[in-house]
């Protein structure tokens, strides 16, 4: 689960992407697709803003996705809040996918390694907390309600 | 996962790619937890597993990306061919369209990995004999006019799991000793690590940084 957390975007893959979201920019159109890629290559990059970039992006995506994909969404938001150190962000949305799908491993394994990240930054006791009020996934705008905002 | 000092001398990486639903994760899980997961969810575009092994005498580090097998991935989970040292090629022998993709996974494994990297071809879920779409024969010749080493397994009950990994992990050593893999090439897939004295971190196992990002 760390490997896929630390990876890092190759500056040229992530240089393509972009070179193909802002094309499609221009001429007026962005595919889910294009958004998408664009998006897991920003969540990636070693710079902040580059992954703050790609979780507004995600969260536009949430928005118009279906159940399937927005599982997808929900899950490189908890990544890419994991990567920004907002953990409470991050685990929010990696319970949202608990909710719908309890057994999901990936998230299983995700939402581990956010507490084990937490309870070593003392973290831990807001996050139950806010794990209360985290449960609903009716869309983004339910998830965003913090109790309170990690620090970012 | 793993801290203190290595206890292998080699790192391979490894990609697993094929069809969605032909079990390229059970494959993993079942070789790195001994387990088959009955009923799981689709992967999100990639996961990652690891496990070590021994060839040789030589104590070796598996790391193995899962790659999701549904096309809206594929643009992005073509980046982490880059650098395999083994790709394990899965098909369904239940199902025939899964074999019938085969030569478009081929030809992005072999556009975008080494000339060296290990392709192994895996017939998956042949405990479902009854149900089987795809001959033994036809595998085998497939693999054998491509160069890819080939058998048939189940995740579910293990067979032929360990030997699909091992026997890719025996070839790249082979490929090392031989001379034709250079472990200098920027992307041979492999890391040799010289045994070194304790307190040796763990964490150039990363190319990145250990904390993720620099934000
Ligand atoms: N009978 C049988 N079922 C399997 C085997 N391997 C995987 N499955 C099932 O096939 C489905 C897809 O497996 P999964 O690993 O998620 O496929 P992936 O999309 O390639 O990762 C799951 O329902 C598994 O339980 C096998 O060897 N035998
Ligand atoms: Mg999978």
């Amino acid at each position: 689960m760390e490997e896929v957390i630390n990876d890092i975007v190759d500056p040229e893959d992530l240089k393509k992407f972009e070179k193909k979201y802002n094309k499609e920019l221009v001429a007026g159109h962005i595919t889910t697709n294009t958004q998408f890629e664009y998006a897991w290559a920003l969540t990636r990059s070693k710079y902040g803003n580059d992954i703050k970039k790609g979780v507004g992006l995600l969260e536009e995506l949430f928005q118009q996705g279906d159940e399937q994909t927005q599982r997808d969404y929900l899950y490189y938001l908890s990544i890419a809040n994991f990567r920004l150190k907002d953990y409470e962000k991050a685990l929010k949305y990696c319970r949202a996918i608990l909710h719908v799908e309890p057994r999901n491993h990936q998230a299983m394994e995700m939402e581990k390694l956010i507490k084990e990240k937490m309870a070593k930054e003392g973290l831990l006791g807001m996050a139950i907390v806010g794990g209360v009020a985290a449960v609903a996934l009716g869309g983004i705008a339910a998830l965003g309600f913090a109790v309170s905002k990690g620090k970012s | 996962m793993a801290a203190g000092p290595y206890n292998y001398s080699y790192i391979f990486k490894y990609i697993i790619i094929g069809d969605m639903g032909v079990g390229k994760s059970c494959l993993l899980h079942q070789f790195t937890e001994k387990k088959f997961m009955a009923d799981c969810p689709h992967t999100i575009g990639v996961e990652f597993g690891t496990r070590i092994i021994e060839v040789s005498g030589q104590k070796i580090k598996l790391q193995i990306w899962d790659t999701a097998g549904q096309e809206r991935f594929r643009a992005v989970t073509r980046s982490y061919y880059r650098g395999a040292a083994g790709a394990l090629m899965v098909y369904d022998i239940t199902r025939r369209s899964t074999y019938n993709h085969l030569s478009s996974w081929l030809t992005d494994a072999r556009n975008l990995t080494n000339p060296n990297t290990v392709i192994f071809l895996i017939g998956n879920k042949c405990d479902l004999e009854a149900q089987r779409d795809v001959t033994y024969e036809e595998a085998k010749q497939f693999a054998d006019e491509n160069g890819l080493l080939f058998l048939e397994a189940s995740a579910k009950t293990g067979e032929n799991v360990e030997e699909a990994f091992l026997d890719t992990a025996r070839k790249i050593y082979q490929n090392i000793q031989d001379g034709s893999l250079d472990l200098n090439a920027a992307e041979s897939g492999v890391q040799h690590k010289p045994s070194s004295p304790r307190g040796t971190q763990l964490s150039n196992d990363q190319p990145a940084n250990k904390e993720g990002c620099a934000c």
